[in-house]
């Protein structure tokens, strides 16, 4: 009961959060100077100087409207990201929980290499066989994001696999298909919402350290990892170019976070079954270590 | 046996696939190296002639044929940029990234097990408070980001460590710290969870009760035990950490497989990236092959399909 109304606070708090970032996002265009606007006069100002409350970076553009420029590239590139992972996530999931052993099989290795291949040196590789824009941006997002989100539907559709009314359906003649969407398809729909938020955090993350390479949104178009990259050089003359980006960035996730984690407790309370992203996995393992210790090792 | 031999069956797909796929992808939609490589106002003759030199004036097959010819001799070509043999460009660079990776892994599993045990000991006490905020800064800061802070405060605030390149073990340390801080927060919160449910079983209150001394108990008995699903999350982990290795490559500027593959990138040395991405797949490849036998040792019940 307490770990119930715990959630619901860090729920409340973290949307509260969330919110804000997002108003930022949307307000800043209307309220800020425009975040292109140069002004070499008052060029690198730390914050809290006079009109400019977070400062200035080297061209004397105004880092808090550059934040919040950043903002709304980012999150409508993650939120893009996340939509498009988690639905290439949730069809590799269903297929790969199918019983065609062939498909499975396929999509079962597709998302082992996904998994083992770091997404850098893949963005690498298609950034420089195309060139770095928005739209390939948004596709590195969702290649980089698919696999963990497949995974956790697959242990889904395996764990619900055994099930009674999935062998009742079977039993009644339903194809693999209708199974799968029809019948466990439902299943997934709390799991999908608790790692929406936490795949949208690995996405703000990613956008950010795909633009510091190099490789995500292209200057002048302000984005946190662009700033990160352009206050990189200023490391020794002035800390704010990089802490505050970073700041905005890792107080976003842990909002995101928040979310997701609100939400699993939630749902947990509700259902009584985990559906966090990162604990999923090792629900087999953790069985079997306490099957091995039942087993009669006592070391 | 069996197992064994599949997984290195599959291994071997997976590498050769990826291989074959990089190499047309860069051939059929990059731009032209000799373009790069000679100046802006270079004549066609000199184009033409850098054409031939790098063999780009020959259709995409010829140079695929070129390509797997060499691979079989254990060459993987000369890079555009550098004019030298890419093998020798990129092993010592692997190199360089592996003992970065694992550095970190031995750092984040270190304060895994330490901190993890800790607060499962006890999930109200300082540490556990304290290494709850650490996860949470860990998860959502990007790895890049504390690269940078590591910097402006060991590097140019107290001058303690160098801030980039790569001559002594002091400039291991930053990078290393760095990516530990990413792998930590999964591991950490998957080992004091299995240590939790550890404590819970029997062999613990005997131990207690023979009068083990508390380390001893922790640390040696119920720490066997719960490796196991943290086994696991270093398996999941790998691709992780060694795509973030890449990333802290490039912030500490430090000669490893990252910053070579970004050099590849800007002088479209199509040679070169694709040694370093064979190479660093094969690397991939073979790491989670290793992960995957080892937890077989362990675990023997685990079989091929058995472990879901």
């Amino acid at each position: 009961m307490k770990e119930k109304y715990r959630g619901r606070g860090l729920l409340i708090f973290s949307s509260i959060l969330m919110g804000l970032i997002v108003v930022v996002g949307l307000l800043g265009p209307f309220l800020l100077v425009d975040p292109l606007d140069q002004d070499l006069i008052s060029a690198m100002k730390p914050p809290f100087s006079a009109h400019h409350i977070l400062g200035t970076d080297p061209l004397g553009r105004d880092i808090l409207s550059r934040i919040a420029s950043g903002a709304r590239v980012s999150l409508i590139v993650s939120i893009l990201g996340m939509i498009g992972s988690l639905t290439v996530g949730t069809i590799m999931g269903l297929i790969s929980g199918a019983r065609n052993r062939w498909l499975a099989w396929a999509s079962d290795r597709l998302i082992d290499v996904q998994m083992a291949f770091p997404y850098i040196l893949l963005a690498i590789v298609i950034v420089s066989a195309t060139t770095a824009s928005l739209p390939i941006l948004i596709l590195l997002m969702v290649l980089a994001g698919w696999a963990s989100a497949a995974r956790v539907i697959r242990s889904i559709v395996l764990s619900e696999r055994p099930k009674d009314y999935v062998k009742a359906a079977e039993l009644v003649g339903a194809d693999q298909k209708r199974v799968l969407i029809r019948y466990i398809g439902p299943t997934l729909v709390p799991a999908i919402f608790t790692i929406a938020p936490l795949q949208a955090s690995a996405m703000i993350v990613m956008e950010a350290t795909l633009s510091f390479l190099g490789l995500g949104v292209q200057p002048p178009t302000p984005s946190w990892g662009g700033m990160l990259l352009e206050g990189k050089v200023y490391l020794s003359e002035a800390w704010w170019l990089t802490t505050i980006p970073g700041i905005a960035i890792a107080i976003t996730c842990a909002a995101l976070i928040g979310i997701g984690e609100g939400l699993s407790v939630k749902l947990r309370g509700d259902r009584r079954r985990r559906v966090d992203p990162s604990q999923s996995e090792t629900v087999n393992a953790k069985s079997n270590s306490t099957k091995l210790n039942s087993g009669g090792d006592k070391s | 046996m069996r197992f064994f031999l599949s997984r290195v069956a599959q291994a071997l797909v997976i590498v050769s696939g990826i291989t074959v796929s990089v190499f047309f992808m860069l051939r059929f939609t990059a731009g032209d190296p000799a373009r790069i490589r000679g100046n802006l106002f270079s004549t066609n003759e000199v184009l033409d002639e850098y054409r031939r030199q790098f063999g780009t004036d020959r259709t995409v097959f010829q140079q695929f044929a070129t390509f797997l010819n060499g691979v079989i001799h254990g060459s993987l070509g000369n890079s555009f940029r550098y004019q030298e043999p890419v093998t020798g460009l990129v092993l010592p660079a692997l190199r360089h990234t592996m003992l970065l990776g694992m550095t970190a892994l031995l750092i984040s599993l270190s304060l895994a097990i330490l901190l993890g045990t800790i607060s499962a000991r006890n999930p109200r006490g300082l540490v556990a408070r304290a290494s709850g905020v650490l996860a949470i800064f860990g998860q959502s800061a990007p790895l890049f980001w504390i690269g940078l802070l590591l910097i402006s405060l060991f590097s140019v605030n107290l001058g303690w460590l160098p801030s980039g390149g790569f001559t002594s073990w002091k400039n291991l340390i930053l990078p290393a710290v760095t990516l530990a801080m990413n792998i930590l927060p999964s591991e950490m919160r998957v080992l004091s969870a299995s240590v939790k449910a550890e404590l819970d079983e029997d062999y613990v209150r005997t131990a207690h009760a023979f009068g083990l001394a508390r380390w001893r108990v922790y640390f040696v008995h119920v720490l066997r035990n719960a490796c196991l699903p943290l086994l696991t999350v270093v398996g999941n982990d790998m691709g992780m950490l060694l795509g973030g290795a890449i990333v802290a490559e490039v912030v500490f500027n430090f000669p490893g497989i990252g910053t070579l593959a970004l050099v590849g990138l800007n002088a479209r040395d199509y040679p070169l990236l694709q040694g370093v991405t064979i190479v660093a797949a094969c690397t991939f490849v073979l790491v989670n092959l290793l992960v995957d036998l080892l937890y077989t040792v362990i675990n023997p019940r685990v079989r091929l399909g058995g472990a879901t």
